[in-house]
């Protein structure tokens, strides 16, 4: 038997040593050090699943791909404070309520050295009208003219923001003529697309750049990372110089300033939650005002997200033109339990929970897990309601549509990106007018309705902004929406790596700026 | 009579096939949201009558039978359907990610029969002393470990502490994900192995043999191992299903190319031709991996093959 | 031996009936409301207050690996139960009256059993959607034909033995023989199965949480506690480690049990 036992202990041996040698093994890194400066971008944000693996810019979202890695460039940019700025266009004059002159610059060229003309873009548009299947119903384009550098837009209604849609990464310019080979198209960017697949994006630099600004990187690798973990660990292992999209409790590994840099930015996608006014206690309005002044915003921002968001008041952040000036309820727990009180609640069941007739306030919290900070919210919500002495079923499941198309929720809260074209009305007119399929709270409030169709129908910037700002105020007096808070999103790179900010649009990424 | 059996085995894995065809059909139309509700909602923006008009060009508004009965016509002419999501044909789509899972999976395989074999022959050898309680321990801990856990350690420590992999290196042999999915399997099998031993160990022909004056390695290597070989494939054979489902999120966590990855998405983003084709392949992977195994069995021991065709 | 083999099937007992005790009786052993939220006290490292260190909503971690015991132990052992109950009645049934019927619901489980288990897991947990009851009942789905294939081979050699034959020729009804006959016969190798299936079972449901198929986030269960702080890992580890201690205790319990359950079973046949 010894003889037996020390075989296959040596062959117990034998296995480890062989395993070791062969993780070994596979670890010897490419050697050969890549010529001239290359940059690794690791993102949460790209691949088939976000519908965005690609560059063609009428294909669903690959415009935002396109822009995003500095391939495609639009008519029009965002600035820091998301106000429209010519971009490949030099100037634009809105002629009358349906017709938009554009001139482009005479400068801009594809970078197969073509250049940009009016015909050009009238092409690309055209392209966009006929493929794309949002771009048409935002931009409601009748035809188009184009003569020389100049382009006219003319709208089959009024179309107040129709710049600021142009500037959506669908309205990339790309060139037509060239055609869309192995998912890359022909941009105008500061770097030209080598590789494209479902993994991620090699790029190179675009000579011919028309900008003053000269790309300065050789080379750059775009990586699709989907797992929050995999993302944070591909950066610290060192082979990363930059990643996006990392998870919160992530970040924490990046603190050390002599290493790691980090730039944020807050954003306009917003965490809210709706209250369904087909449930009976909630068309008490100080049932919903209750509710609204029991969730401490501040506190959940600084705990839970880490302070990588900010809180909110209305539908828009505070720094825009149609998010000032807004007034909610403050947190107040023995105000909301005074609320309830006045509604009718004044007994209290075994539990804690208030009663009215007999029956608990109990209600029904739907939401949904893809969104980190969602569930956080939902079970942050249920324990601090449940100081007031709500009952709050938390139902988080990805098949939340489910859910919503039957109605079984009492509150629907949900991440949503309000302002993607630094313009209110959208936002506005899908989830907050009457009647409308992504109203999940059935709000009607006739008042917000004029208003809204008022809104459709103004095209001075100020005169929006006022109208934007009173249609939220509305809502906030009827406690419709619970504003929580907005993303801020957060790019980690490594201490060499400059020109590289995030944006509130987050629309861009790699810009001709980005060196190492 | 083993072609009878391997006909007659055919035959078994086109019925598993026809049900296993019906039953995922049937599966994803028990829900009331489709392809088109998540599609158009995913980023935000959406409109009523785009959203009908892709329903009724992706043939989701007629009856059950009838898209059921026409996917089943045209997967039998090698027409797996489009993608919803990326357009792309699925059947492409597949057959470019299956050697990555495949590549896998046999790396896993290998690995698990590399340490269960050894180990749990240790573990029946030593039974009840250090190292069959050592080799317990493992087990339990094997067991215990949620796969993305022990992805995640493996990828803390080599990743991060010892610079030992690369993400970026898609040349690499997928070391560390198998490693990952043969943890779990060793430790699964590892317990039947030193079962399947003990049992043969006790039995007379092996003690006559070792009265005999018989070397201990020789009545080991040929006897007992070649008369354990069939309960060993079999269970291999079993592993492979787990090994399958295991390297969805395994392939997801270590960023590796593979048919699991692409099942996570696309049930992320309910694509019914991808998730159904998935489970397709799945069960004939599963299916024909067992059906080598029988087969492997009967070609080494023939009474396998007559135990199996009287059944 | 027979003695030694039955005290240790006696001790896996009371430490099985006491996993179950504390799974049942967490509300009287638990020092902190498993739910309380207390953002102040966030993320603390485990202590002598907190033992097991707090999460990031400042709930203590020991008092919530307790609480969910319950949904995590009883989730499994549900899901087992089902499956082997269903699975093994079916068994029997196909193996003690063989024919069309029996032939048809072999080939079903067949069916089922082509079906690699997370695979079909994930596939079933995608489509209903998650929580702890569609990743249950996707698991019941691929786990019950085991046991029927089984069952049926283990009813299948003893229909024509003459202690059967004898019973018939007594008046026993089918359902006698079955149960009173057969049953106790197969259900040795049935229970070591459904015991080492309880800790397969709990790390399935936690690879599909990890997946977001499982359990919603604010139950305590433990495969979802421990995919839910994974970013934790490196900055809090003990929110992953507690529940993982938890996984881990009741998987060894249940092996052990399994073991000693078979060396018993296997002394008294």
């Amino acid at each position: 038997m010894h003889r037996m036992e020390r075989i296959w202990k040596e062959l117990g041996m034998a296995v480890l040593i062989g395993s070791i040698l062969l993780l070994g093994g596979c670890g010897t890194k490419e050697a050969a050090r890549e010529k001239g400066k290359v940059f690794h971008y690791g993102t949460m944000a790209y691949g088939p699943a976000m519908q965005n693996a690609g560059l063609d810019p009428h294909d669903s979202y690959c415009g935002w791909s396109a822009v995003r890695y500095g391939v495609g460039e639009t008519l029009f940019k965002f600035d820091q404070n998301m106000h429209v700025q010519p971009w490949v266009a030099e100037s634009y004059k809105q002629m009358d309520d349906y017709t938009l002159e554009i001139r482009i610059r005479d400068t801009v060229t594809f970078s197969n050295g073509k250049p940009v003309t009016g015909e050009a873009v009238k092409k690309c548009l055209e392209d966009l009208m006929k493929r794309h299947d949002r771009a048409p119903h935002d931009l409601k384009i009748d035809r188009i003219t184009a003569e020389g550098q100049k382009v006219t837009i003319h709208s089959k209604e009024k179309v107040p923001a129709l710049i600021n849609y142009l500037a959506d990464p669908y309205g990339a310019i790309i060139d037509v003529d060239a055609g869309i080979k192995n998912r890359i198209a022909v941009g105008t960017g500061p770097y030209v697309a080598v590789h494209v697949d479902d993994k991620g994006i090699e790029l190179k630099k675009n000579e011919k750049y028309w900008g003053e600004v000269k790309p300065k990187l050789d080379r750059i690798v775009v990586r699709s990372i989907t797992d929050g973990d995999t993302l944070a660990m591909a950066m610290q292992s060192g082979e990363l110089d930059a990643v996006q999209g990392l998870p919160y409790e992530s970040l924490k590994n990046f603190s050390d300033a002599s290493k790691y840099r980090i730039s944020s930015c807050a954003t306009s996608r917003v965490y809210q939650a709706a209250m369904n006014f087909k449930t009976p206690v909630l068309q008490d309005n100080r049932v919903r005002q209750a509710i609204v002044m029991a969730i401490d915003k501040q506190q959940f921002v600084h705990v839970l997200l880490n302070d990588n968001g900010e809180a909110a008041v209305g539908a828009f952040p505070v720094h825009t033109d149609f998010g000032k000036g807004l007034h909610v309820p403050s947190y107040d727990l023995e105000g909301a339990r005074k609320l309830l009180a006045e509604a009718g609640y004044t007994e209290k069941d075994a539990d804690g929970y208030v009663m009215k007739n007999g029956q608990p306030l109990s209600l029904r919290w739907l939401t949904y897990t893809s969104r980190q900070e969602l569930p956080l919210l939902a079970e942050y919500a249920q324990s601090q309601l449940k100081k007031i002495g709500i009952k709050l079923n938390v139902n988080a499941t990805d098949n939340y549509k489910d859910f919503l198309k039957r109605g079984e929720y009492d509150i629907y809260a949900q991440a949503m990106v309000t302002a993607p074209t630094g313009d209110p009305e959208y936002y506005l007119m899908s989830k907050i007018a009457s009647g409308q399929p992504y109203n999940n709270g059935y709000y009607t409030n006739s008042r917000v309705d004029q208003l809204i169709s008022q809104l459709h129908n103004t095209f001075d910037r100020s005169e929006r902004n006022r109208l934007a700002i009173e249609i939220q105020q509305q809502v906030l007096d009827d406690n419709a929406v619970l504003y929580v808070s907005f993303l801020r999103m957060s790019f980690v790179m490594k201490k060499n790596v400059t020109g590289f900010a995030a944006h509130p649009s987050d629309y861009y990424e790699i810009t001709p700026e980005l060196d190492l | 009579m083993v072609r009878r059996y391997i006909l007659q085995r055919l035959l078994h894995l086109l019925v598993i096939l026809f049900g296993a065809t019906f039953l995922s059909f049937a599966l994803m139309h028990t829900v009331s949201t489709d392809t088109v509700d998540v599609l158009y909602t995913l980023n935000g923006n959406a409109n009523a009558a785009v959203a009908a008009a892709k329903r009724a060009s992706l043939g989701l508004d007629r009856t059950f039978l009838v898209q059921y009965g026409d996917w089943l016509w045209r997967i039998l002419h090698g027409d797996m359907g489009n993608s919803f999501v990326s357009g792309e044909p699925v059947l492409t789509t597949i057959l470019q990610k299956l050697p990555a899972t495949m590549e896998l999976m046999v790396l896993a395989l290998l690995m698990t029969i590399l340490a269960a074999l050894p180990l749990g022959i240790l573990a029946a050898l030593h039974r009840d002393r250090f190292w069959d309680q050592a080799v317990r321990i493992f087990s339990f801990l094997g067991n215990a470990m949620p796969d993305f856990f022990t992805a995640l350690l493996l990828l803390y420590l080599f990743a991060v502490h010892w610079h030992l992999f690369s993400f970026l290196d898609a040349s690499r042999l997928p070391v560390l994900p198998a490693l990952t999915l043969s943890i779990a399997m060793t430790a699964k099998s590892i317990r039947q192995v030193r079962a399947v031993f003990l049992d043969e160990l006790s039995k007379t022909y092996v003690q006559a043999a070792l009265v005999r004056g018989l070397p201990v390695n020789t009545v080991l290597l040929h006897y007992v191992l070649r008369s354990v070989l069939a309960p060993l494939l079999a269970l291999l054979g079993v592993s492979a299903g787990s090994l399958l489902g295991g390297a969805a999120i395994v392939e997801s966590i270590f960023l590796w190319d593979g048919i699991g990855k692409l099942a996570v998405d696309a049930i992320l983003l309910r694509d019914y031709p991808v998730i159904q084709a998935y489970v397709i392949w799945m069960c004939v992977i599963y299916v024909g991996v067992n059906l080598l195994m029988d087969l492997l069995s009967a070609f080494l021991d023939p009474r396998v093959a007559e135990r199996g065709s009287d059944q | 031996m027979i003695s030694s083999r039955k005290r240790r099937f006696q001790s896996c007992l009371v430490l099985v009936v006491l996993l179950l005790l504390s799974c049942l009786c967490w509300q009287w052993l638990v020092p902190f409301d498993p739910y309380a939220q207390d953002l102040g006290k966030a993320l603390r490292p485990p202590d002598g207050v907190h033992l097991f260190g707090t999460d990031r909503y400042g709930r203590d971690l020991f008092s919530r690996v307790l609480a969910g015991g319950q949904l995590t132990v009883f989730s499994a052992l549900a899901v087992v139960l089902t499956a082997s109950v269903t699975g093994s009645l079916i068994g029997l049934i196909c193996g003690y009256r063989p024919g069309k019927t029996a032939t048809l619901l072999l080939r079903l489980a067949d069916v089922f059993l082509a079906f690699p288990s997370m695979v079909f897991a994930i596939a079933v947990a995608g489509i209903l959607g998650g929580g702890t009851f569609n990743a249950g009942i996707a698991i019941v789905l691929v786990a019950w034909p085991k046991y029927t294939r089984l069952a049926c081979s283990t009813v299948l050699p003893l229909r024509h033995e003459p202690f059967i034959e004898a019973a018939r020729m007594s008046g026993c009804t089918d359902g006698q023989i079955l149960f009173q006959q057969i049953l106790p016969l197969a259900v040795g190798p049935l229970a070591v199965t459904a015991a080492l299936d309880v800790g397969t079972v709990i790390a399935e449901l936690a690879g599909l949480s990890f997946l977001g198929l499982g359990t919603a986030p604010p139950a305590a269960e433990w495969g979802s506690m421990m995919s839910g702080s994974r970013n934790l890992l490196q900055s809090a580890p003990w929110t992953v480690l507690a529940p993982g201690l938890g996984i881990f205790l009741t998987v060894a319990v249940c092996q052990l049990f399994a073991d000693a359950l078979r060396d018993y079973v296997d002394e008294k046949g």
